[in-house]
């Protein structure tokens, strides 16, 4: 990446994590129906993985803690934003929500409510790069919760035995929830896992862009020219609660934080950028974010039509009608 | 016109799917079969209904899957929404059970949260059914329990004609359907257009005509029901026999309108005695068209237990066609 394209990578995953604030400032004044999970922590590594790839050729499946990922595949921010807000003009009009968004257009295919239920949807998705020859590759996101679902060991497997182009990608925040990545995951770590699948497979640190320019450049590139499936374990802190608002009482007071986009900041201040051009673009991304949030709040509820052409369509009895 | 097994309605089928589309693929385990191994000529499939599909058109879209149904059910979810028609095998659907997340919260609901963005031109076929001694969980009718999730068309084919053209029909509708094929009908003939056309989804067959009684059969169930019809005619019971062959989309007015005729509704179904398919239609039709019933409506289902495995005892587990013949004619005195 050129200098000016890791600039970009700077204001892009500021605009993540201000999206997420503004969101969160929406949830506080009641504009969202429900819970939302902050990707709060993971936009520099989400953002520098997608910078890798090339939707709609290429498609990503997510988790719950999705908010990220679809704007950094470039779904329309005012548009995830009133998805979440659950208003008219949404991704879907408001029927899928926060932990439902789904911008294949863009190569963002879907996020999911189920811990793991993205990734054999991502393993379809390599399946039609393959069978379709675009040349593309898919990318399954999920968290290290997500690293010991069953249906997840299985497409690892699945992906090896039929050779699929799909990258495996755990955000490893260290909790699933509550609950310790060390008390709930055993062995020695989610790469010893994969590899013993056969899968190839690198850590990085979420926060050293050095690392993750290299690991996962070289990562996507081997999936895209060997049409192989690999994998990639990346700390991330998880900055916020598991869901916005959450009281958070089983983490230490004393546990570090460090914030990748910190990190970052330092890294290209020390390379000669400017501490006033970071910040002028920090300033812009927030202002960029706080705009689309704000049209998202100021757009209508959907109406309830919205819903009826579904009940119509999905009907069991059809008086007449066939499909 | 021509005389077809089911199985090879199917099989036919298939061939003209692959050959008309070259996005459609079809996944499952064993359906090439010795996969990794030298030896010659292919399985094709556990049942047969695949057999000729990858010397035809090759392994890359005739693939044969580790046993891990969630990821190839979830596979083959992600490839329709990117552009891929997949045919899924599901050997059994007792299978249902371990690939269920994929199905229901997947595959269901992929087309309401994209807001129609998102088309699933896909179908899982699965078999059902007992009466091969395959016990509690090679033998169960499950075509009920996915009733309860809004997303999917189900179907449940008794003939050929029909096995045919509705995994035809299937692959052109834009929601995935899950089509139950019953193991006891694979080997049954019937009569075949030459070129296997689709059939409508969301629209039943009336298999026997009459104005005493209406009968509601699915999948092997319809043959027993044809037997116990014509029985029935003997003793002067005429009886309006309905294949509603998808039971979702259900054709409703089919069956009212018979209604209008015969006043009296037995549904007879190998599913679950409570809150499955028969329930559910009885249910429907009291809420919608009380007035159309003489009689309370009567269902015939095997007793609310597990497939059992002794000769005998699953030979009474099943409802036959003298227990239909029974159960008419009490609906008859009623």
């Amino acid at each position: 990446m050129t200098p000016d394209d890791l600039k970009q990578v700077f204001e892009r995953a500021h605009f993540i994590r201000a999206f997420e604030q503004e969101i969160a400032a929406a949830a506080d004044a009641g504009e969202v129906p429900g819970l939302v999970h902050l990707c709060l922590g993971a936009e520099l590594f989400e953002t520098m993985l997608c910078a890798q790839l090339d939707g709609p050729r290429d498609q990503v499946t997510g988790s719950h803690r999705s908010h990220g990922l679809a704007l950094a595949m470039g779904a329309d921010a005012e548009q995830v934003a009133a998805e979440i807000l659950g208003r008219a003009g949404g991704l879907s009009e408001g029927l899928g929500g926060t932990q439902h968004l789904l911008a294949p257009e863009r190569g963002f295919l879907t996020s999911n409510g189920i811990v793991g239920g993205q990734v054999p949807l991502a393993a379809g998705a390599a399946l039609s790069a393959k069978t379709l020859g675009t040349g593309g590759i898919a990318v399954a996101v999920m968290g290290d919760g997500a690293s010991n679902q069953g249906a997840v060991f299985e497409t690892m497997n699945l992906a090896v035995s039929l050779k699929l182009p799909v990258l495996f990608v755990i955000e490893n925040n260290g909790f699933g929830q509550s609950t310790s990545a060390l008390y709930a995951t055993g062995g020695i770590s989610p790469i010893a896992r994969a590899r013993a699948f056969g899968l190839a497979a690198s850590t990085v640190d979420g926060g050293d862009i050095s690392g993750l320019e290299r690991t996962l450049e070289r990562l996507v590139a081997w999936v895209r020219e060997t049409g192989s499936p690999a994998l990639v374990e990346a700390s991330v802190p998880r900055l916020g609660g598991h869901y916005h608002g959450e009281a958070e009482t089983y983490r230490s007071a004393n546990e570090a934080r460090p914030d990748p986009l910190d990190r970052f900041e330092d890294w290209l201040i020390r390379q000669g950028n400017s501490a006033e051009g970071c910040h002028r673009r920090k300033v812009r991304a927030r202002e960029q974010a706080r705009g689309a949030v704000e049209r998202a709040i100021a757009l209508p509820e959907p109406a309830p039509e919205t819903l009826e052409v579904w009940s119509t369509r999905l009907s069991p009895v059809r008086a007449g009608g066939a499909a | 016109m021509r005389e077809m097994s089911i199985r090879d309605a199917l099989n036919e089928a298939l061939f003209d799917l692959m050959a008309a589309d070259p996005t459609v693929v079809v996944i499952g385990e064993d359906i090439a079969g010795g996969a990794g191994l030298a030896g010659g000529s292919e399985l094709g499939g556990v049942f047969g209904v695949t057999r000729g599909l990858a010397a035809e058109f090759g392994k890359g879209r005739v693939i044969d899957t580790p046993i891990s149904e969630a990821a190839f059910v979830g596979m083959a979810t992600g490839a329709a929404m990117t552009g891929l028609k997949p045919v899924v095998e599901l050997m059994f659907c007792d299978f249902l059970g371990v690939a269920f997340d994929q199905i229901m919260n997947q595959a269901a609901k992929a087309r309401f949260l994209s807001g129609g963005r998102l088309k699933l031109p896909m179908v899982i076929r699965t078999t059902m059914g007992a009466g091969d001694g395959s016990g509690a969980m090679h033998s169960q009718s499950l075509h009920g329990l996915l009733l309860q999730v809004p997303g999917l068309y189900i179907a449940c084919p008794s003939t050929p004609a029909d096995a045919a053209g509705l995994l035809k029909a299937a692959l052109m509708a834009d929601e995935p359907v899950v089509m139950f094929e019953h193991k006891g009908l694979y080997g049954r003939t019937g009569p075949v257009q030459d070129k296997l056309p689709p059939v409508p989804l969301g629209k039943g067959r009336l298999v026997h005509e009459g104005d005493s009684i209406t009968i509601v059969a699915t999948g092997a169930m319809v043959p027993a029901a044809e037997a116990a019809a014509t029985s029935l005619t003997a003793e002067g019971v005429l009886v309006d026999l309905i294949d509603p062959r998808t039971i979702v989309p259900l054709d409703i007015e089919l069956i009212t309108d018979s209604l209008r005729k015969t006043g009296r509704l037995l549904v007879v179904d190998e599913g679950t005695a409570f809150g499955g398919f028969a329930d559910a239609l009885v249910s429907t039709i009291c809420r919608h068209d009380f007035c159309l019933l003489k009689v309370a409506p009567v269902t015939l289902t095997p007793p609310h237990t597990p497939v059992p495995y002794a000769r005998t005892c699953e030979g009474a587990w099943v409802p036959h066609t003298a227990g239909i013949v029974a159960a008419a004619l009490e609906l008859m005195e009623a």
